[in-house]
């Protein structure tokens, strides 16, 4: 499993951001982790909340977001999210909810995208207040 | 006082691996050379196909062996006086473009018509890991039980050429190599599925004769 790994870039990302946008704090990060993307958020979250400590993003609340699959059907045309309430985890990977057929593409569901982060910054007047 | 700032970044880290392959199949388009992944479980038969492959096409020929922690299969297919270079990925359980960009540089591709490149034995993790290969070779064997495939569905649904290898012990280990086909075909209905044993050299030429359509494409 990659969870370490991926959790090592998702704080750089984060840490580069942070700097770049003057924070004196990392509060918040939002991840999107599509919903077959071979991640536990649960792991990828705990290893986050390891890596972060002592950079500027220790102590933020990290917010898995998790993005339902969605198809795109060649044998109806049908796009849009594929129907995978009492199905197992895999079925939405294979037929179409219109039709059935199993000739589809995967749109979304595989991301891990750094989505966003909420920081404190220091304002021109810091000092003074 | 201080302020709070909401920053949008949007960066997907899978994203940034799938344009870092795009990249790694541009300098091999560039160079002419066709890489083939073969992606598949642990000991299901990846270095021994690619070995078969390597003798029985006539194609200059390189390789890009994986692996976890060992030369091992490097050192395999070195035996062939044919350009390798093995990867080690550490505590890592797949090959990404990154890597492979790294060797792309150190191969001599304007020598070479074929690039093999063997992932770490995983039916998970290369998944979400393209590295810039034109077509993706699942190789699985009977002996990791008839249903492999409906426990990895994802790494089949992105196949384009499937590999049931070892389907000499398939009674010795009880299981169905119809019933792998099958499970394969739900999943990618398209894709050509080899049944195949190395050992007796049974749907090698299958395969071959597949290579070179996609090669031709
Ligand atoms: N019976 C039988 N054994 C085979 C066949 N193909 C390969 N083997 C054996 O299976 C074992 C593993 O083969 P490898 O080619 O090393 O498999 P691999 O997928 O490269 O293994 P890793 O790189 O370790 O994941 C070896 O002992 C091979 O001789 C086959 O068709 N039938
Ligand atoms: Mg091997
Ligand atoms: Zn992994
Ligand atoms: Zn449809
Ligand atoms: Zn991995
Ligand atoms: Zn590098």
């Amino acid at each position: 499993m990659h969870e370490l790994s991926m959790a090592d870039a998702i704080v750089k990302t984060v840490i580069e951001a942070a700097e770049k946008n003057d924070a004196i704090e990392v509060l918040e990060v939002t991840v999107e982790l599509g919903q077959i993307t071979l991640l536990n958020p649960e792991q990828l979250k705990f290893m986050l909340e390891v890596l972060s400590e002592d950079t500027i993003v220790s102590g933020a609340k990290f917010n898995m977001e998790e993005v339902p699959v969605e198809i795109e059907c060649f044998s109806c045309g049908f796009k849009g999210k594929a129907d995978t309430d009492e199905l197992d985890h895999y079925v939405p990977i294979i037929n179409c909810p219109e039709c059935e057929e199993r000739n589809l593409n995967i749109t979304a569901g595989r991301e891990c995208n750094v989505k966003n982060i909420k920081i404190e910054k220091s304002d021109e007047d810091a000092q003074d207040s | 006082m201080h302020k709070i700032a909401d920053i949008e970044i949007q960066h997907d880290i899978m994203l940034a691996n799938r344009k870092l392959a795009k990249k790694n199949q541009k300098i091999l388009d560039n160079a002419n050379v066709f890489a083939v992944d073969f992606l598949g479980a642990i000991g299901s038969g990846k270095t021994s196909l690619i070995e078969k492959l390597i003798q029985e096409m006539d194609y200059p020929v390189a390789v890009i062996a994986g692996d976890v922690i060992s030369k091992f299969d490097a050192g395999r297919f070195e035996k062939y006086n044919v350009p390798v270079i093995g990867l080690n990925t550490g505590k890592e359980c797949h090959l990404d473009s990154h890597l492979v960009e790294h060797a792309l540089h150190d191969l001599p591709l304007d020598e070479v018509d074929i690039l093999f490149i063997e992932n770490v034995g995983n039916l998970i993790c290369p998944v979400d890991f393209d590295l810039g290969s034109h077509i993706r070779v699942v190789v699985i064997s009977v002996s990791e039980g008839d249903d492999t495939v409906e426990k990895h569905p994802l790494i089949f649904k992105d196949a384009d050429l499937v590999v049931i290898n070892k389907v000499d012990i398939a009674a010795a280990v009880g299981a169905d190599e119809d019933k792998m086909v099958e499970d394969v075909k739900k999943i990618n209905p398209d894709v050509q599925v080899i049944k195949t044993s190395l050992k007796e050299n049974k749907g090698l030429s299958e395969i071959i004769e597949s290579l070179h359509k996609f090669m031709a494409e």
